[in-house]
């Protein structure tokens, strides 16, 4: 049969956001796949250049529109690193329980995503509204909904809310509650694990040298999770198992996402209880030493990790910013190539796409 | 612990305990082996904190420090490319990761401001096939055999490199 390119892209409803997926396809199989991607670029490693230290952490929030406060966190961590700041103990605990808050909204945010595209409409409407609990939540801790302007480079911006330990518990008890719920909605649909099992194997040694990081590569049976094994923060405090599958298909991927949200619900309440009283914020030099600051934390898709060059000026010199999701989907032909034009939505659908961090 | 106990009356422990040729911790070990394997193109190893080592690597050895560190050392991921454009070189820094022996590697190699050329290492590991089209494109950093070194975020008639230092929009 004729082979010929396809175009998903940039307006598809599988793409999730502007990007473009060249698909070469001998009759329904696919034989060749090359993704596009740059329609969203902002140019946001260059407008850093030009705004002082705080001035960016609201540029970090707008990278990920799913998961924006590990960006301000880790934006936080990096000029840390290179202020040689120390962060009051409760602010680290604050951090971690709302980061925590925030990976699993955006699990949930990808999960409803992923019904949607699978052709489990009841799974989307759901999700997105127990996802709203938490967005409520964060609403309530940081003032706003989506991008939230939270962290602060030596601490957090405001202590917790009145009530905020109650509210969280009463939610993360909910939480539990529906995650059970979703469990049996999805495992029990006959057609979400026809699309899913044996659909998309990326094998280990693929995943790893092709830098797949995250959900995506613990699915296929690689044990490493930053929070466990370089850790950051107060996460060594913390008593959580990672999520790891052998499989490395989408189901895999997609149970993997479900545990990690399992334990991040495990991870607030402990944050909670270790919580100490005393101050959240301390004030941050406004000018960094000549020098470099690394920070590295898990997001919740992949490793996010950035690179900060300081002048002695108020003004970064360099920031650079590692996407996960960018170098996943440079994978994304190896896993793709060999399965049918529509097992792409259900593949490129489990990998978690934000073109927000993707462009930059 | 009991088991340990009846073990040392039967002297097994004690052989069992010979002395480690890997007695002085991974990031030192990392070092040396880097070190050793070329003596005239790395410098500057030092340990930055637990866990997180930094060394200088001549361009000319680029690649082949890759392939010891990929092969030998353990070094399977490669997290993150990064061009940086200072006064009078650019440099091209590896944050190479270790899921073994859970270390990172800032590795650091330089180019001249007029002829901005490396190795590509997309050969060593998959992941950084993209990490430096990006280069390329934002910074205008060349990778010599790079498969397909073209612009990635910017369209492809662009014809500046925006990251440089002496662009002005």
């Amino acid at each position: 049969m004729a082979e010929m390119w396809i175009n998903m892209g940039p307006q598809h409803p599988m793409t999730h956001g502007l990007w473009n997926l060249r698909v070469k396809i001998d009759g329904e199989t696919i034989v060749a796949a090359e993704p596009e991607v740059g329609y969203l670029h902002r140019g946001i490693e260059k407008i850093c250049e030009a705004r002082t230290y705080p001035q960016i952490i609201p540029i970090a929030d707008r990278l990920c529109y799913g998961s924006s406060l590990t960006w301000s966190h880790l934006y936080c961590l990096t000029i840390e690193d290179l202020m040689d700041v120390e962060v009051p103990e409760r602010a680290e605990y604050i951090r971690v329980m709302a980061i925590e808050m925030q990976r699993i909204a955006s699990h949930l945010m990808w999960l409803a995503a992923y019904a949607g595209d699978l052709g489990l409409a009841v799974g989307f409407t759901y999700t997105m509204r127990d996802r709203e609990v938490l967005v409520d939540l964060l609403q309530a801790l940081t003032g706003s909904r989506l991008t939230y302007n939270y962290p602060r480079i030596g601490g957090v911006a405001h202590d917790l809310p009145p009530d905020f330990e109650r509210d969280t518990i009463r939610a993360v008890q909910y939480m539990e509650m529906r995650l059970k719920e979703y469990e049996d909605l999805f495992d029990g649909s006959k057609i979400f694990m026809m699309r899913n099992v044996g659909i998309g194997i990326l094998r280990k040694e693929d995943g790893i040298n092709l830098g797949v990081t995250g959900p995506s590569l613990r699915a296929s049976g690689v044990d490493y999770d930053l929070r466990k094994d370089m850790p950051y923060s107060v996460y060594p405090e913390m008593d959580f198992e990672v999520a790891t599958h052998e499989d490395g298909d989408c189901y895999a991927r997609y149970r993997v996402r479900m545990d990690e949200m399992w334990e991040s619900c495990r991870i607030i309440r402990q944050a909670l209880q270790k919580m100490p009283k005393g101050r959240w914020r301390i004030v941050a030099p406004r000018n960094a030493p000549a020098g470099t600051g690394l920070g590295r934390v898990e997001d919740p898709r992949g490793e996010a990790v950035m690179y900060a060059v300081g002048d002695g000026t108020d003004r970064p010199y360099r920031l650079k910013i590692r996407s996960p999701i960018f170098v996943t989907v440079s994978a994304a032909p190896k896993i793709l190539v060999g399965y049918k034009l529509a097992d792409v939505v259900a593949i490129m659908g489990g990998l978690d796409m934000c073109i927000g961090e993707n462009d930059r | 612990m009991s088991e340990g106990s009846e073990r040392d009356s039967t002297g097994v422990v004690g052989i069992e305990k010979a002395p480690s040729r890997i007695g002085e911790n991974p990031e030192n070990r990392v070092l040396r082996a880097l070190a050793e394997s070329f003596p005239r193109t790395v410098s500057g190893g030092t340990q930055l904190r637990p866990g997180v080592i930094r060394a200088r690597v001549d361009r000319s050895d680029l690649y082949s420090a890759c392939r010891t560190l990929r092969d030998d050392l353990g070094f399977e991921h490669l997290t993150m490319i990064s061009a940086v454009d200072y006064e009078d070189r650019f440099e091209i820094v590896y944050h190479i990761t270790s899921y073994q022996s859970r270390l990172l590697i800032e590795l650091i190699s330089t180019a001249p401001k007029d002829d901005p050329v490396v190795d590509s290492v997309s050969s060593v590991w998959g992941g950084a096939n993209w990490q430096e089209r990006e280069s390329y494109d934002l910074m205008g950093i060349v990778f010599n055999s790079h498969p397909k070194l073209e612009r990635i975020l910017l369209p492809k008639d662009v014809l500046y490199h925006p990251l440089r230092k002496d662009f002005r929009g």
